[in-house]
């Protein structure tokens, strides 16, 4: 008798003629798998170097605190890996901006944690409780001004600063818009990754038309390629993009 | 066949079922989170909660994949049918795969923020006015839904206190649920990978799902279709002995003729358990034996044989200018009819 007239009854024993055909169908199955497990596996990208520097060991610096657009450090002095002069964009653990920074703007503190990197990009995120994030003694002192670069139309994404940075491998990318909203509305940094560089930076911090955080209709357009018209200044040695929101347009 | 419901009915088949299931799914998941990152030599690794994340949700759409296969594959070729006895487990399996995926996803992505992690799962992203940035979870929370419905209410139970005709309705929500899976990994994973492989492989498993039920359809319609109270259906040495010749109905309905020691009867073609396709089954031990899961029913009144209660509706049957004729209205389920006499 030909499989194809075998008949199949689950609850009698498989009639011989098709136990071949099931047990080539039973091996395909397996293989099929184990090559798309393979090949899929394959076309996931390789992450760019970013992430934790746990190796740098923790960092303490002393400097000026400003929340405006989002938590950022003015190192006046610095630690192995964060030098004098440096602007460093802060983050709390999570999806949020370090809680206790809210009633320490404008003032001198003393700020300690991990870095976080990719290429030129640097953010601390700092512990828990006043250990890591609290006055310090003194005055903050007179600061250079912001050095203002004029209007610039940009092309790149928008994302947070602390996945961007290596917190999440890949932290970019639409899978990942989710997240990125939600650190940016945690208070994490919103960070424009430019397709070209800008002043030599890669990255810049964003803000809202007034200095302030990122307006919520911007939320639309991050992890997308986009383009978007702002100004541009230097804070310490970090730029600050203020864009004009009327003018994103995903591309 | 069960006089009274079990948590599950186990023989040495669905072991084996099982058994390759099993092995192929572990496979995947073991290549794809073990295996592959291993080989592949990243510098900076993927974050292993969004690199598991990635191989369930993609185990799971080849699972789906795979089981909308077998439905037209066992029309087009009977010896696929055995692939249908025991899909439910599939089923069931596939729901855990994609559960498993919601659950990296969403312990990862959605924690951790100043907002509840349900709150921050449906409102983060809510730019449902674009294509690029198209809240993509959407699609997938709906499919997961419909995934984790169909496999609580796969057992008999459900099917018998949801009826049938409610129960097979229910469960074609794998079909929406499937082109959403297409969109979700559309519109999110395969923007984030390199190259164009990992899209091609997707639209190129939903193609072929798309392709196999469109074969089976055309085949379908190539069953003799009539209109009229009496209509023909074929000559009585066209139907084999314990095999039966389908006729479609003005109606939509099916009726399947079939051919018992020499006589002819004809019952619907609609199996009462999950509307499976009685006129592709064989007559076993004097029973219509339906090819999905084994139910049977008497040949002469559409009884299943006691101490089962199933029952289909049955035809008359005559012959006209040599050419057997049925009654396109159908007896009420389990009504006893005299078989048509061969001619001799």
């Amino acid at each position: 008798m030909r499989a194809r007239d075998e008949f199949f009854i689950g609850f009698f024993p498989i009639p011989p003629g098709l136990r071949p055909f099931l047990a080539a169908i039973a091996v395909a199955l397996i293989l099929l798998f184990a090559a798309a497990g393979w090949f899929a596996a394959s076309t996931q990208a390789a992450p760019e170097e970013a992430g934790f520097r746990f190796d740098f060991g923790r960092q303490e610096v002393t400097g000026v605190l400003s929340l405006h657009p989002y938590p950022v450090i003015r190192v006046t002095e610095g630690s192995e890996r964060l030098a004098a002069g440096r602007t460093v964009m802060l983050s709390g653990g999570g999806k949020f901006a370090p809680p206790q920074a809210a009633a320490l703007d404008g003032r001198l503190v003393k700020a300690g944690g991990v870095i976080l990197r990719r290429g030129d990009l640097d953010m601390l995120q700092i512990g828990g409780g006043d250990a890591n994030l609290a006055a310090a003694e003194g005055e903050a002192p007179a600061l250079s001004p912001p050095e203002r670069l004029g209007r610039w139309r940009l092309e790149g994404e928008i994302c947070d600063g602390k996945c961007a940075a290596g917190a999440m491998r890949p932290g970019r990318d639409l899978s990942h818009k989710a997240c990125a909203n939600l650190c940016i509305t945690g208070g994490v940094p919103a960070v424009f990754v430019s397709a070209a560089p800008v002043e030599g930076a890669e990255f810049l911090l964003m803000a809202g038309p007034e200095g302030g955080p990122l307006p919520p209709e911007a939320l639309a357009f991050t992890a997308a390629y986009v383009s978007v018209e702002g100004e541009i200044e230097r804070v310490g040695d970090l730029l600050v993009f203020r864009i004009d929101p009327a003018t994103l347009r995903a591309l | 066949m069960s006089v009274s419901y079990i948590p599950v009915q186990w023989n040495g088949f669905k072991h084996r079922y099982n058994l390759a299931l099993a092995l192929a799914v572990g496979l995947y998941l073991w290549i794809f989170v073990e295996l592959g990152p291993a080989l592949l030599g990243h510098a900076n690794p993927i974050t292993p909660q969004i690199h598991n994340a990635r191989a369930f949700g993609s185990c799971a759409f080849l699972m789906m994949s795979v089981i909308l296969m077998i439905g037209p594959l066992a029309r087009l070729d009977v010896r696929f049918l055995p692939l249908l006895y025991n899909r439910r487990h599939f089923g069931v399996m596939t729901a855990l795969v994609a559960l498993s995926h919601f659950l990296f996803v969403f312990n990862w992505y959605f924690v951790f923020t100043p907002f509840p992690s349900w709150e921050a799962l449906l409102f983060s992203n809510t730019a449902y006015d674009r294509a690029l940035g198209f809240p993509f979870e959407a699609f997938g929370i709906f499919a997961l839904l419909a995934l984790l419905i169909l496999a609580a209410t796969s057992h008999d139970f459900w099917l018998s206190f949801l009826t049938p005709r409610i129960w097979k309705s229910l469960h074609y929500l794998i079909y929406p649920a499937y082109a959403a899976v297409v969109a979700h990994v559309t519109l999110g994973a395969a923007q984030g990978v390199r190259g164009l492989a990992f899209p091609v492989l997707v639209w190129s498993l939903a193609l072929v799902v798309a392709g196999l039920h469109l074969a089976a359809w055309r085949k379908e319609r190539r069953a003799a279709a009539a209109a009229g109270e009496w209509v023909p259906v074929c000559r009585p040495e066209e139907i084999e002995e314990g095999r039966a010749r389908v006729v479609r109905l003005s109606g939509g309905e099916r009726a399947a003729v079939f051919r018992h020691e020499g006589r002819f009867s004809a019952i619907s073609n609609a199996c009462a358990h999950q509307n499976g396709p009685l006129g592709e089954g064989r007559i076993v031990d004097g029973c219509v034996t339906c090819p999905w899961h084994g139910f049977q029913y008497r040949v002469e009144d559409g009884c299943s044989p006691a101490p089962f209660t199933e029952k289909v509706p049955t035809y008359r049957l005559r012959l006209r200018s040599g050419t057997i004729e049925l009654d396109a209205r159908a007896n009420p389920p389990g009504t006893p009819v005299q078989p048509l006499e061969a001619p001799r």
